[in-house]
């Protein structure tokens, strides 16, 4: 082995251009490999951390009756199926350690109609007790015009994606109450004709449940919010007042239970599934009972639980309806392990729902940084295809000027296994030191990209640095993968010229003398 | 006793769409330690001859026995090791390995029998380094050294394995006239020396002298033996 070494290694020396021009393709590709995955890998725990951080958690608890854990963006419009217990979800979540903290929530669509006559907007819905909301996921966004829903406030946030969509769905401008149209935040479109503009501080939205069972509702915009990460991936979700959602799809409200206290029976009657029609209409059905003298059993007001002008505080919300639990936990390790755990104990307490992860819960978009990094081995994939040409090209014809060599060597006695290592050693100790140096200078150059602690508030850009900021990082696994995928194009590229070098017979190099 | 029997040789190429016959029929038995030269003109069949007998050609038709053995009927890997373990080549210009020194090109052909310790290696090719002169030039690569001196390293390479035979195809074809003497005088002290077959090809008259036993050959044809 040391002879192979030795006289691969003289030959690279002796042979410098050929040998410059396979080490320089070798060190520029392994070097847009390390950095193109030191980006995606930043990218990808950028955006799991802003995510998670910001909008999912890292566990989403779906009704059981949801046929896909793809909850938040779905694309065929489907609706979110019900929560009407949230309290015994809460019972149990609380017996669990590896749980930070949670909070339910409702999501779903909602139509944005058009009082002028003309064409109704889209958006999602999220509502949520705002004042639990911010504690699980405090700092995520900020009032770009208005204000944050106060603890308890009826009223509805719209964040700036959705405002763009709603204008350019219905040409209506919406700002928050008591505010003038702040052309600042304006688009091009929108200040272009900002003189003809229709502003306005209320939205009227119209529930898409399934049931048909919706209602309008008309809610005063508090603010225009813009997140922190993400916004475009998440500026699409305005933010609700959790009575207002229910009121709006049509499902029964904290309010609605604090007037209306029902028998089990029909609590179970109500709570149960609509196909079920044989007990809607058996005996006891007509039995329902409204009993005004539980309303004692309210609890009292909160001193910041003011809905609609009605006084609520958190166990009047919880009795109402959700769709889904943002569950947060202690450390983000394990994951499929504690979806595990927690839903062992949710189905032993027949909650009804089951947990998913997050990236479950957020479909594609969460594979966003698997498909930039499926983009970027295709463009690293063709740069090697290239190089792979080059270097098949060079050490081909080196082969062949070096017939006479080689043929002197097979007729001294050197098997063509020797000939084939010889060659496979060039090339392999090219590929370690050329590629290898790539490797260092791309893991350098990403170390100084992170120190560099790039920011940027342009929303397609934090796309890319997955949040706002740009934080490229190296694992070792990344690091591991480009040596495979360095080995791999060492290997394709001289597989031809050492058959070639295999071929060369001692008759051929006395030919060519 | 004969180290190469030769009966019957006929060796075919295909020159475009005609047959090129360039041996047509050789008989030739060789003894043991014999300084053999076959002389012939241009396209003779001396190269061919010696290409056969030295395992780098095969043959059309007929019996070539190397050492008692057949090598007629060797695969790719047994003739591979029968170059490498019975003969040793000396060739007109491609000779050494230019990125290797004197001392490792000699070395090379043990270095693939993996027979001796490195050691063992190393004395017995500083051995016939000494042998040929070449003491001062152990470190020198190829592309330092001057024909005759790469020839002489050629020549102890040829012989550090303990072949039973030598194959040279014009060793003084490219070299000056006293270089040349000085060479074939070299190979005459080795073939006394190691007792190893040496057998030769030259269209140099001059270089007959040397010779133990001439073989003649012209058209494919050996036409005289002495």
């Amino acid at each position: 082995m040391n002879l192979i070494i030795k006289i691969a290694w003289r030959n690279i020396m002796r042979h410098r251009g050929k040998s410059l021009v396979i080490g320089v393709i070798l060190f520029v590709g392994a070097l847009l490999m390390t950095v193109g995955n030191g980006v995606i890998s930043g990218m990808d725990q950028g955006m799991q951390e802003n995510i998670i951080n910001g909008f999912t958690g890292d566990i989403v608890l779906v009704p059981e009756k949801q046929e896909s854990d793809e909850v938040f963006i779905d694309m065929m419009g489907k609706t979110i199926e019900q929560i009407n217990d949230f309290k015994k979800i809460d019972s149990v979540l609380k017996t669990i350690p590896e749980l930070r903290a949670w909070v339910p929530i409702g999501k779903n669509g909602a139509m944005v109609l058009n009082e002028e006559g003309g064409s109704p907007g889209f958006t999602y819905l999220i509502g949520v007790d705002f004042k639990r909301y911010r504690k699980v996921f405090p700092n995520t966004m900020k009032a770009v015009e208005g204000k944050l829903l106060s603890p308890g406030e009826a009223g509805v946030l719209v964040p700036t994606g959705a405002r763009k969509q709603m204008f350019e769905v219905s040409n209506i401008w919406f700002v928050p109450e008591g505010c003038e149209a702040d052309t600042s935040q304006m688009f091009p479109e929108a200040k272009a004709m900002w003189q003809n503009l229709l502003a306005k501080d209320n939205i009227v939205f119209m529930g898409m449940g399934a049931d048909n069972t919706s209602t309008d509702i008309r809610a005063g915009v508090k603010g225009i919010v813009k997140y922190n990460a993400l916004n475009q991936l998440w500026g699409n979700f305005a933010l609700v007042d959790i009575e207002s959602y229910r009121t709006c799809q049509g499902y029964i409200s904290a309010q609605d239970r604090a007037t209306l206290v029902l028998s089990d029976d029909e609590k179970q009657l109500l709570d149960g599934d609509e196909t079920d029609l044989d007990n809607l209409f058996s005996i006891d059905a007509g039995e329902t009972v409204v009993n005004s003298e539980h309303h004692n059993d309210l609890d009292q007001p909160g001193e910041d639980a003011i809905v609609s002008g009605k006084e609520q505080n958190q166990t009047d919300l919880d009795v109402g309806t959700y769709n889904l639990v943002l569950v947060r936990l202690e450390n983000h390790s394990n994951l499929d392990a504690k979806v595990s755990i927690v839903n062992k104990h949710l189905k032993a307490a027949g909650t009804g729902v089951r947990a998913v992860t997050w990236k479950k819960a957020i479909g594609t978009i969460g594979s966003m940084a698997v498909l930039i990094r499926m983009a970027l081995i295709m463009f690293v994939g063709f740069l090697f295809f290239v190089a792979i040409i080059i270097i098949v090209n060079t050490l081909s014809m080196a082969a062949l000027e070096r017939t006479s060599e080689i043929g002197m060597m097979r007729a001294v006695g050197a098997r063509k296994g020797f000939i084939s290592t010889m060659f496979f050693g060039e090339t392999a100790l090219l590929s370690f030191f050329f590629g290898g140096l790539g490797i260092i200078a791309g893991y350098l150059i990403v170390k100084m990209l992170a120190i560099c602690k790039f920011t940027s508030e342009n929303d397609m850009v934090q796309l890319l640095y997955g949040g706002d900021l740009f934080h490229p990082f190296l694992s070792g696994w990344d690091i591991i993968i480009s040596i495979i995928l360095l080995s791999i194009v060492t290997l394709i590229a001289v597989i031809y010229p050492m058959l070639v070098a295999r071929s060369i017979t001692p008759l051929d190099a006395i030919a060519r003398e | 006793m004969d180290i190469i029997d030769i009966k019957g040789l006929k060796k075919n190429y295909a020159l475009g769409s005609t047959t090129v016959h360039a041996l047509r029929g050789v008989d030739l038995t060789i003894a043991k330690g014999d300084f053999m030269s076959i002389i012939g003109p241009s396209g003779s069949g001396k190269t061919t001859l010696l290409n056969v007998i030295g395992c780098i050609d095969n043959a059309t038709e007929g019996s070539v026995k190397v050492s008692g053995r057949e090598i007629t009927k060797l695969n790719d890997r047994e003739i591979t090791s029968m170059r490498l373990h019975h003969i040793g080549f000396i060739f007109q210009t491609f000779n050494l390995i230019p990125v290797l020194d004197t001392l490792e090109n000699v070395e090379f052909p043990l270095l693939l029998m993996r027979k001796l310790s490195k050691q063992d290696i190393r004395k017995r090719a500083e051995k016939l380094i000494e042998e040929v002169g070449l003491r001062e030039y152990i470190k020198h690569r190829p592309a330092e050294l001057s024909g005759g001196q790469r020839q002489r390293v050629a020549i102890a390479r040829a012989l550090v394995t303990n072949p039973d035979i030598v194959l040279a195809d014009e060793p003084t074809a490219n070299l000056d006239s006293v270089t040349g003497e000085q060479i074939l005088n070299l190979m005459k002290e080795m073939n006394r020396i190691e007792n190893t077959t040496f057998i030769f090809s030259t269209h140099d008259a001059n270089v007959l002298k040397y010779a133990r036993s001439v073989v003649k050959i012209r058209d494919g044809l050996i036409v005289k033996e002495a």
